[in-house]
């Protein structure tokens, strides 16, 4: 198998052609936040976390969407990186409304779990505190977009891996939400097959069940990932 | 403060209360106190805000009102929840909650006594009021400062024994627990009764002894009647939890008994008013002129017909001859009310810790989105507590109702003030001890103003003194 070189954070490696900077950093134990990448699902460079410095490109690059390629020189953990992903996860928590303390996801949140990791101990932007619908129609599961964060896991779980296309984006900025179907009540949708895969692949405590409140939420988001890998192995 | 002829005194903030309030206190011509206010000047809206969320999100939003009784906001909520469902909780998970809200109870109690009021009955209501506080009782009376802060730690520690927490606890759900208590920490909670018992009773005899020893003063302290509301089991026993409501007159006649709390619209009803984020509740057949009653530890104590357990039973023997077995009104008896109360507690959650049904890990029924109305109450430290919500097909909030015990003790909270400001405060001559027992009066209700006005913060308070035009002439402000 032909193998390329190159370097992440001064350490040289050989990798496979094809493969995600994201994924080369995972298989070698190197640390690089995400919220909007989850294992099975097509990656969309939505959530910025993920960003790294390639030497001789301008800009920096999603490492979840940009392959590596022969000689790549890559850094990932400069101070630069560090600002960048710290600010991101403050702008995360400026945009809607996350009240952790009174969240069913409290102590189970991705979102909460990366304010901790990148040392989030004040938010510096103003809150837009927007006014957000939360969707109860559905029998067994709401969806708060006060939560939500746009990464859109749910809305690629639920068209890649369940296949019901249940989910989608509406708008852009500011405004722009996840509907259900062409922006009905998710009650009333004629997709959705209510697998409840969107609730395990949501970061945050945007989606959950009705049955729960503060904290009781355990999520398994690996499971998807699970899936998809059997599925590939079927086939 | 300064002093002038036709004045207003206000007394702000008021300390060693919780939350934020002033006083203003109305003199007449001739510096002789006409009128006094109590204004909470804070706005949470709680309410509002909630709608729109899922009930089953309630348990957990509403205890964050308050970080001193979040128990009783979690009961209340998760028996309007349960009611919403059409559910009953689970045995061993209504005895662990029990559990949890009788330790919140005394945590509380605690507070109020040892911390908040004590200083003025070891050090003096005149005393430095530099010192007239926990730490000044720590300096003076270390013992009796150690104690009280134990006896509180007591309290909180059921709830963090059982759900890892020590307040703002997650485990408290509709339908029951999701945390059981295990052997371990059953054995740890029953190793601190004695000293828990020891503490109640010592506080008890620290108030008996100032009462005694001020009997004048104590029986002449805001002694206005009004009726009573709070909640009793069968036969009338004295009931923190779970039970049916009673009212009795100024007299001790029961006026209604055996009250579903879901009716509580049928014999409350309030009225806002233009100078406090408070409301002015009245129970309902006697209106609004002669309506004017009282919740928490004096109230449930002059409903209850007895105690449940044998010690505070003594007691409340004791405390029933004050007023020759008819109700005690004088504020000041919110004290002893208050410790016999915690000595119940004590004993009751002895009771509780002793049955093997507590230590099951059968804590939890299920159930889902039943009908749209829930109404849930409970015996909150200061008083009884509604939470009532109105939900749509979904388990959507269209609609919630808080009604806090602060605040039904609003209106009797304001002729207390009254009474006193004009038993002691002498337009002519302020001086700062004599603001203090105005602000005393407001301590023994204990009131705690995050909750009733869904308001934040810590307490500090104000008095004013108006002259008759309306003008501030004199004013004490503690931050």
């Amino acid at each position: 198998m032909t193998t390329l070189d190159i370097y992440i954070d001064d350490k040289p490696l050989k990798v496979e052609p094809g493969k995600t900077i994201l994924e080369v950093c995972r298989e070698n134990d190197i640390d690089i936040p995400t919220m909007c990448h989850l294992d099975g699902l097509t990656d969309v460079g939505a959530c910025r976390l993920c960003l790294v410095e390639i030497e001789g490109v301008n800009k920096l690059q999603s490492s979840c969407t940009t392959k590596v390629s022969a000689n790549m020189v890559i850094h990932t953990q400069t101070e630069r990186l560090k600002r960048y992903r710290r600010i991101t996860t403050e702008l995360f928590f400026a945009e809607r409304n996350h009240i952790c303390a009174v969240c069913v996801a409290n102590g189970n949140c991705e979102l909460q779990q990366l304010g901790y990791k990148v040392g989030m101990d004040h938010i510096r932007y103003p809150y837009l505190f927007p006014s957000c619908e939360v969707d109860t129609s559905h029998d067994y599961m709401v969806m708060d977009h006060n939560r939500c964060i746009m990464c859109t896991r749910c809305v690629r779980v639920c068209g890649e891996v369940e296949g019901a296309y249940n989910w989608d984006v509406m708008n852009r900025g500011f405004n722009v939400r996840i509907i259900s179907d062409f922006n009905t009540p998710w009650g009333e949708s004629g997709t959705c097959t209510s697998c409840g895969k969107c609730m395990h692949a949501c970061p945050t405590g945007a989606i959950w069940p009705k049955s729960l409140s503060g904290e009781q939420l355990h999520k398994n988001p690996e499971m998807i990932s699970e899936l998809v890998k059997k599925r590939k192995m079927n086939l | 403060m300064d002093s002038t002829d036709n004045r207003k005194i206000l007394i702000s903030p008021v300390t060693r209360i919780e939350g934020h309030a002033k006083i203003t206190i109305q003199l007449d011509e001739a510096g002789k106190v006409t009128d006094a206010l109590f204004h909470v000047n804070e706005f949470r809206g709680f309410e509002k805000f909630c709608e729109g969320r899922m009930y089953t999100e309630m348990p957990v939003i509403t205890p964050r009102i308050c970080g001193i009784c979040p128990v009783s906001h979690t009961v209340s909520s998760v028996k309007a929840c349960e009611m919403i469902e059409g559910i009953e909780p689970a045995l061993t998970g209504d005895m662990l909650r029990r559990l949890i809200h009788l330790g919140q109870n005394i945590s509380s109690h605690a507070l109020s006594f040892f911390h908040l009021s004590a200083p003025d009955f070891l050090l003096g209501y005149d005393s430095d009021p530099a010192t007239r506080n926990i730490l000044g009782i720590a300096e003076k009376f270390p013992d009796i400062a150690l104690r009280g802060i134990r006896l509180r730690k007591f309290g909180q520690e059921i709830s963090e024994r059982i759900t890892g927490k020590k307040i703002h606890t997650s485990g408290i759900v509709p339908g029951g627990m999701t945390f059981p208590l295990t052997t371990a920490n059953r054995k740890a909670l029953l190793d601190w009764i004695p000293e828990a018992m020891e503490t109640a009773r010592m506080g008890i005899d620290i108030i008996k002894r100032f009462q005694d020893e001020h009997s004048e003063m104590v029986n002449s302290f805001a002694t206005s009647p009004t009726h009573y509301l709070g909640t009793v089991g069968a036969h009338g026993v004295h009931e923190i939890y779970d039970g049916k409501l009673r009212f009795v007159d100024m007299d001790g006649n029961i006026l209604q008994d055996q009250l579903d709390p879901a009716s509580y619209l049928e014999f409350i009803a309030e009225r806002s008013v233009n100078w406090s984020y408070l409301t002015y509740p009245y129970y309902k057949p006697l209106g609004i002129e002669n309506g004017i009653y009282r919740v928490g530890p004096l109230a449930r104590l002059n409903v209850a017909s007895r105690m449940k357990t044998p010690a505070a039973q003594k007691e409340f023997e004791r405390f029933r001859k004050i007023n020759d077995g008819k109700p005690v009104h004088g504020s000041f008896y919110f004290h002893y009310a208050r410790l016999i109360e915690a000595l119940a507690s004590v004993e009751e959650i002895h009771l509780l810790l002793q049955d093997n049904r507590i230590i099951s890990n059968n804590i939890r029924t299920h159930g889902h989105w039943n009908q749209s109305e829930g109404i849930g109450s409970s015996e909150a430290p200061r008083g009884t507590l509604f939470h009532h919500y109105i939900t749509d097909k979904t388990g959507k909030l269209q609609k919630v109702n808080l009604l806090i015990a602060t605040g039904q003790n609003n209106p009797s909270m304001n002729r207390s003030i009254t009474d006193v400001a004009k038993q002691y405060v002498d337009g002519n001559d302020i001086k700062e001890g004599m603001l203090n027992r105005v602000e005393s009066v407001i301590r023994c209700y204990d009131p705690c103003l995050s909750c009733s006005t869904h308001a934040m913060g810590q307490m500090p308070m104000k008095i004013e003194v108006l002259d008759v035009s309306g003008k501030i002439v004199s004013e004490l402000v503690r931050s």
